[in-house]
């Protein structure tokens, strides 16, 4: 059915001006829109079409794939991108056409290895912090290395991917890094926010929490997160219901509410060492961490870095980003605090404005 | 004419989030003076809010862009609502709270679900079907030898460099 056999003039009525009257006539269209979409979100929902930026895999490990983005590569050096582990799906940095990290960066000459830690089993309880940074990065690192045929590499960690590639190149500082690009990952955990609050070993036993759990749980995982902002789905329903007519939001909301909804489990052991090592004892910015038997030192980074924060960020405040920056030895370092929250930075119509071409052209200058 | 009904009503809007905010932070501050009470902290909204509404329906001048005020209403609400719960987990008591829910919580579940995987590990040997402990055993073992294949990969591949580097036979 066409839009525009849902019209209703709003009849003239003395004493109402035109300006109100149009401003009426506008929101009584825009409700048969929302009628209209609403109607099909529920009793034709649409699966959203994700990932739709050409890739292929160079490397699979267990549960964990490695992902190449061809580009025409006008920059020699290709770009490492390490997401978080657990939690969600990194099918957010490619989520839609014209929506797409992965698009952006391919489209500015950049060749992106994509590490996916994919979803983990009760079998990989075992598999620690330590184990992901000695055994499964640096492969991941030297397959993206060799399938580029390039000498050095850029890596760029998002959220808890930050922290894992810090841990990585401060114990291997012979890894030919080329440039480190921290986005919203969490470096101090002094100012971790609310989560460093809760975690915090005073309150929260993370030893009994995996012992009994064994694996954590997604629906525990999304209970901390939707804890974290109770109003998250409250102003996440109004801002759909507003923006409802219009079928361009719909369709992002359908692919961002699809990803939304989709927690994953952390390993046990994961997550206790990233509870302890990191938020209770803060050891990676203390250079008290040791990894596959070698100290961990941000000092032993050199290579250009860039920190990106977000102002809204409550699950990696900028506080907690930012000291990357003092942490290390590099000469050519530089912090930004964009607009937006923890995913807003790196995904969605904001991301493509505020943080993708700032990101693309600090890597584009030294690459 | 209308531009000015508009922000009178947006300032009565502005006021009623502040009012409401600084009654639940009050609230909040006195937790053991006397037992919570809901409508305390719903009517400030609400009474500002049918003010509001009142005084465009007698006055006749309900602004063009009255929806899209509505809205920033809703967002502004939404942020001080945001802004003080935030405000409220962020405090040591908080932490506390939740710690010890969540302490009650395994102290419950632990023992549950324990005695959830027994039965179902007797019920699956009684059907003579392989039980999720042997499943997962058998799925650890597949990743060890996966990471013992590699092993010997890189052994390989560091063997296949050397003859290379010396000229020999590949």
């Amino acid at each position: 059915m066409k839009d525009e056999l849902f019209t209703m003039a709003v009849p003239e009525l003395p004493g109402v001006s035109p300006e109100v009257r149009a401003r009426w006539q506008e929101e009584v269209n825009r409700n048969f829109l929302r009628m209209k979409h609403f109607s099909e979100m529920v009793m034709n929902p649409k699966e959203p079409a994700l990932g739709p930026t050409p890739r292929q895999e160079i490397y699979r490990r267990n549960k964990s794939r490695l992902y190449r983005y061809e580009s025409k590569r006008t920059h020699r050096t290709p770009v490492l991108f390490v997401p978080n582990l657990g939690i969600s799906r990194p099918y957010i940095f490619d989520l839609m056409p014209k929506g797409s990290f992965m698009e952006h960066m391919t489209q500015q000459g950049f060749d992106m290895y994509l590490v996916d830690w994919g979803i983990f089993g009760p079998e990989d309880n075992g598999l620690s912090f330590e184990d992901v940074v000695t055994k499964i990065l640096p492969r991941m690192a030297q397959k993206a290395l060799e399938s580029s045929g390039a000498r050095e590499i850029s890596v760029l960690g998002y959220c808890m991917g930050a922290p894992i590639s810090a841990s990585f190149l401060g114990a291997n500082p012979e890894f030919p890094l080329k440039n480190f690009v921290n986005m919203a990952g969490p470096i101090d955990f002094a100012h971790a926010g609310l989560f460093a609050q809760w975690l915090d070993a005073r309150y929260f036993d993370v030893d009994k929490y995996v012992d009994t759990m064994g694996t954590i749980p997604a629906d525990m995982v999304k209970a901390g997160f939707k804890l974290l902002k109770p109003t998250m789905d409250l102003s996440t329903n109004i801002n759909l219901w507003w923006n409802l007519w219009n079928p361009e939001y719909v369709s992002g909301f359908s692919a961002l509410n699809k990803w939304a909804n989709e927690y994953l489990p952390f390993p046990g052991e994961f997550f206790r060492q990233w509870v302890k090592d990191f938020y209770q004892q803060n050891r990676l910015v203390r250079g008290e961490l040791r990894m596959g038997g070698r100290p961990v030192s941000l000092r032993n980074i050199h290579a250009p870095v860039l920190a990106v924060g977000a102002k809204e960020d409550n699950i990696a405040p900028p506080g907690c980003v930012k000291p990357l920056i003092t942490a290390v030895s590099s000469t050519d370092r530089e912090y930004m605090e964009l607009p937006g929250g923890h995913i807003s930075l790196i995904a969605g119509r904001g991301a493509s404005v505020h943080c993708w071409p700032k990101v693309a052209s600090w890597l584009a200058a030294r690459s | 004419m209308a531009d000015a009904g508009g922000q009178q009503l947006f300032d009565m809007w502005k006021k009623q989030v502040e009012e409401g905010s600084q009654a639940w932070l009050r609230m909040l501050s006195t937790p053991q003076a006397a037992p919570m009470d809901p409508q305390a902290f719903w009517r400030p909204f609400m009474d500002q809010g049918m003010a509001a509404w009142s005084k465009v329906m007698t006055q006749g001048q309900a602004p063009p862009d009255l929806m899209a005020q509505w809205k920033q209403f809703l967002d502004q609400w939404i942020a001080a609502w945001s802004k003080v719960l935030e405000q409220a987990m962020g405090t040591e008591a908080f932490a506390k709270t939740l710690g010890k829910q969540m302490e009650g919580f395994l102290n419950t579940a632990g023992p549950a679900k324990k005695a959830v995987d027994q039965q179902v590990e007797v019920s699956l040997a009684g059907l003579g079907l392989a039980s999720r402990s042997q499943l997962i055993a058998v799925a650890q073992q597949i990743i060890q030898l996966e990471e013992k294949i590699e092993g010997v990969e890189d052994k390989l591949d560091a063997v296949l460099r050397r003859l290379d580097a010396v000229g020999g036979p590949r």
